[in-house]
């Protein structure tokens, strides 16, 4: 009898409307206006590669040792170096990362001993070229340069 | 203007053609933006600030778009099917009583005429589902006939039953005797008007295709249904249609249910100045207020102030202009009758964010074994409940 009721005085129905309408609090909605609003991503977000300079002369951390390139599965670093003379130590020349066949494993970092080679929180990467996605060592130290959009 | 007669239904018709696009563009909006609020999200954002300006875009958008006609398709019933629905649809509009002075005509078979042509309008559907020589398209004109076909009876017994109890057919006469009798009829006859007012908004819901009765374009079964083939500006005519169509069902569900430009309980005097005065003019400056507050900063992006400022200037002189008795007077039943007309719309866009599509032998059920057995039911009960009360008094 009770279940007839519902049904003719459409209870069901209405119990559905007001299940809509109570949950469109502006609070609720966490819709990102991307360009506009910048996402938080994690801290251990793994994103853009990074060659880490010294902050104070201005050189590179690397010692061009090579093992980030030994640890990526996709071997996809690649680290030239010559040695000079006069320090007799070995010289970071060129140093290549493609970010379009990383999988931001992590592992170079991990196996960078001196803490040059870092995956930033920058997550910006897009590009019109494929060659554009090969980043060299000038990239790889200033880090992504998106435009920025207005509004 | 007895001099000009034709001045004044001439003007009301341009006005009519001129603004109802930009009207149906803004009801896209804001049907695009409760949903988004149904479903948490925001709805357009980008083109002018919080989206105001999107109708325009997208009206832009359309009219330049390429031109696409199918080459299998029977050209000329391709071109002539749209023109047809957004024709008869907007035709309708000439009964429409907007308010007790603002109307194009006031024929006295007003209802049947309106009727008549929501029932020509199924024919621009069904020719151009069919010229589009597409199984889509003949799908969703095929469920769309036979959908119309049969709410339209459960539709004509519930109007039949407010006709009775109006006693005209005149949209000016049904509200003028809702006005003499002092009750809207939605509350006529001991409540029991409710019977064919609920059966009504729900085979208006079907008859103009909106969810959860859209079958005849269910985009998760049939692409598009009957439009599927058409893109651009064709396209834009049957949408146009359709949204003409929600506005003229949802004036006929007031004028016969909810008393048409009357204001609530028009009986009481003393309700006069809250209901006609304070009200539309605080719900005006209170839409202006919100539009100065959205005109800051949020959220980290920003807004353009300009827009923001001369909407907020607008609704305010509008609800300025309720303020003053001559321009009041003369508003007032527009107002009342939009108001209406507004929140029946915001229940077809609430509908549409809550319930699921019928699956399409359930829809026939609800129409063929519950809606016209109930409106024929309504009927009865209410013409002898109607014979009863009246006794003694001339029907």
């Amino acid at each position: 009898m009770i279940k007839f009721l519902r049904t003719i005085l459409l209870l069901d129905l209405l119990q559905g409307l007001w299940v809509t309408f109570r949950n469109q609090k502006p609070s609720y909605i966490y819709t990102e206006q991307y360009p506009a609003e910048r996402p938080q991503v994690a801290e251990r977000y793994r994103g853009a590669p990074r060659l880490n300079i010294h902050p104070e002369s201005g050189e590179t951390l690397c010692i061009a040792c090579n093992l980030c390139a030994l640890a990526c599965p996709e071997t996809l670093i690649v680290v030239g170096s010559e040695r000079n003379e006069k320090t007799r130590r070995k010289e970071l020349t060129i140093f290549t990362y493609d970010t379009s066949r990383c999988m931001f494993c992590g592992l170079c970092e991990d196996a960078c001993p001196v803490d040059a080679l870092e995956l930033t929180q920058d997550f910006e990467l897009a590009s019109y070229t494929r060659e554009g996605a090969i980043w060299d060592r000038q990239m790889l130290e200033e880090g992504p340069l998106p435009k920025q959009y207005k509004r | 203007m007895p001099d000009l007669p034709y001045l004044k239904p001439l003007l009301i018709t341009a006005v009519v053609i001129l603004v109802f696009p930009l009207v149906v563009g803004y009801i896209v909006l804001a049907e695009r933006k409760v949903l988004a609020d149904y479903q948490v999200r925001l709805g357009p954002m980008r083109v002018g600030p919080y989206g105001f300006l999107q109708p325009l875009a997208d009206a832009v958008k359309l009219l330049i778009k390429e031109d696409i006609v199918p080459a299998a398709s029977d050209r000329f019933i391709f071109w002539i099917a749209p023109v047809l629905s957004t024709v008869t649809a907007l035709t309708a509009f000439t009964v429409l009583p907007l308010s007790e002075w603002i109307y194009i005509t006031d024929v006295n078979i007003g209802l049947l005429f309106v009727l008549a042509l929501s029932s020509v309008g199924i024919l621009g559907i069904i020719l151009g589902g069919w010229a589009s020589n597409s199984h889509y398209s003949l799908l969703g004109a095929l469920r769309s006939a036979a959908q119309m076909v049969s709410y339209e009876v459960a539709m004509g017994f519930a109007l039949v039953s407010g006709l009775m109890v109006a006693g005209t057919l005149s949209m000016q006469g049904i509200i003028q005797a809702q006005r003499d009798r002092q009750i809207w009829f939605a509350f006529e006859n001991y409540g029991l008007m409710m019977v064919p007012f609920v059966v009504y908004a729900i085979a208006a819901v079907a008859e103009t295709n909106r969810a959860p009765f859209d079958l005849p374009e269910a985009e998760s079964e049939l692409v598009a249904g009957f439009h599927t083939e058409y893109s651009g500006f064709r396209w834009s005519l049957y949408m146009l249609a359709e949204y003409a169509n929600m506005f003229a069902v949802s004036s006929i569900a007031v004028t016969l249910f909810l008393g048409g430009w009357l204001r609530p309980f028009p009986s009481f005097a003393w309700l006069h100045f809250p209901l006609n005065v304070a009200f539309p003019a605080g719900l005006f400056l209170l839409i202006s207020f919100g539009c100065l507050m959205g005109s800051r900063k949020q959220r980290g992006h920003r807004v353009n102030t300009g827009i923001m400022l001369v909407l907020t200037a607008a609704t305010a002189g509008l609800g300025g202009a309720f303020l003053v008795p001559q321009v009041n007077e003369r508003i007032i039943g527009l107002f009342w009758f939009l108001f209406k007309v507004s929140a029946i719309l915001y229940c077809y866009i609430w509908y549409r964010g809550t319930f699921p599509r019928f699956r399409y032998d359930q829809l026939m059920r609800i129409g063929w074994r519950y809606m016209i057995p109930i409106g024929m039911g309504s009927l009865i009960v209410n013409g002898v409940v109607l014979l009863w009360s009246r006794r003694g008094a001339a029907l």
